[in-house]
């Protein structure tokens, strides 16, 4: 049954069904990892500090959002400043860098559950894998967030002025099915 | 496109991505909300959209959904906010040019959290800047008009 759900995963991500080795699996996590890690997708993947990063901008490594701005328990400044304040809720507005980037959804941390600033390959890919620790996600629920999430989409499209992690949504999505097709090997 | 604003509706003949801030000002003639740096990077412009503080400068009109409340819709000089009062108790602003964004401000942020930390205002209040420097008592005014909300 397993090998029939990742061969359709992989069939949805437009990758042609066959066994996948570890190789590949590695080689599509490696892929997985260096968007991962890239600040687009770890200023807001910060845990349970209160602070989003603004790395990957032109404030240089370590520097956290500017404003004072802290997102609380909330995970939406509701307790003091809410995001929405200068982020906000709009389509298609292409929004250039410094100006409060704009998207299809209320703004917002990730899940406490999902911190991986600051974390190696291994320990989040083990993360990742693991349902009890990635907030629920099982491959399928990583792909479809990868594929319907307009905080991803907009990762990989930031406006002028932000710098971009590797590959597409669809490249990442597409590995994250290889990955889980290998059997979702970390080393 | 309609908007109300101040509890009034209005109909305006503007571009769908015309800031809410240049409708107000340039179309409607309200002018509480002032223009600062058009990248929500100083909250000069801050309006309430259905209560909650917006940077107007960044809010395109195409996209407002809500109710608009200005400075001039908070209170009146006869029945003020609580927060415009704590303003006139503490003579909080010097030049003025700010102050109407710090209330819109810290009026929305009393009333999602009606009982803040010290840390908490600032952190509220943070996104809004003040050339004089007249945060201290901005932060005063603020403590103030939290305990007046309630009733303390």
């Amino acid at each position: 049954m397993r090998g029939l759900v990742c061969a359709l995963l992989i069939a949805g991500t437009g990758v042609s069904a066959q066994t996948v080795t570890r190789e590949e699996g590695m080689a599509a996590w490696e892929r997985i990892f260096a968007a991962a890690s890239h600040p687009r997708c770890t200023n807001c993947h910060v845990g349970a500090q209160e602070e989003p990063m603004w790395e990957g901008l032109s404030y240089g490594t370590g520097a956290v959002h500017g404003m004072g701005v802290k997102a609380d328990e909330s995970r939406i400044g509701a307790e003091s400043m809410p995001c929405r304040a200068c982020h906000i809720t709009a389509a298609g507005r292409d929004v250039a860098s410094p100006a409060a980037p704009q998207i299809d959804e209320a703004w917002q941390l990730a899940p406490v559950e999902l911190d991986w600033l600051g974390t190696d390959s291994a320990t989040l890919c083990a993360m990742l894998r693991d349902p009890d620790r990635n907030d629920g996600h099982d491959i399928a629920g990583l792909v479809e967030h990868l594929e319907s999430s307009p905080f991803v989409a907009w990762g990989f499209a930031p406006g002028p002025g932000r710098s971009k992690p590797p590959g597409s949504v669809e490249d990442m999505a597409r590995d994250v099915a290889l990955w889980g097709a290998a059997g979702s090997p970390c080393e | 496109m309609k908007l109300t604003v101040n509890g009034k509706e209005h109909e305006v003949d503007v571009e769908d991505d015309m800031p809410l801030l240049w409708v107000l000002r340039d179309e409607l003639g309200i002018t509480g909300p002032k223009y600062g740096c058009g990248i929500a990077q100083c909250g000069a412009c801050t309006v309430h959209v259905d209560g909650i503080a917006v940077r107007s400068c960044q809010l395109a009109a195409g996209d407002l959904e809500g109710e608009v409340t200005t400075i001039e819709g908070l209170g009146t000089p006869e029945a003020m906010h609580a927060v415009q009062a704590a303003w006139v108790e503490h003579q909080v602003a010097q030049c003025g040019y700010c102050q109407s964004g710090q209330i819109m401000q810290a009026a929305s942020f009393l009333d999602l959290n009606a009982a803040p930390t010290d840390d908490q205002i600032d952190a509220a209040m943070s996104g809004n800047l003040c050339r004089c420097g007249s945060y201290p008592r901005i932060r005063a005014a603020v403590k103030t008009a939290a305990r007046r909300l309630q009733g303390v």
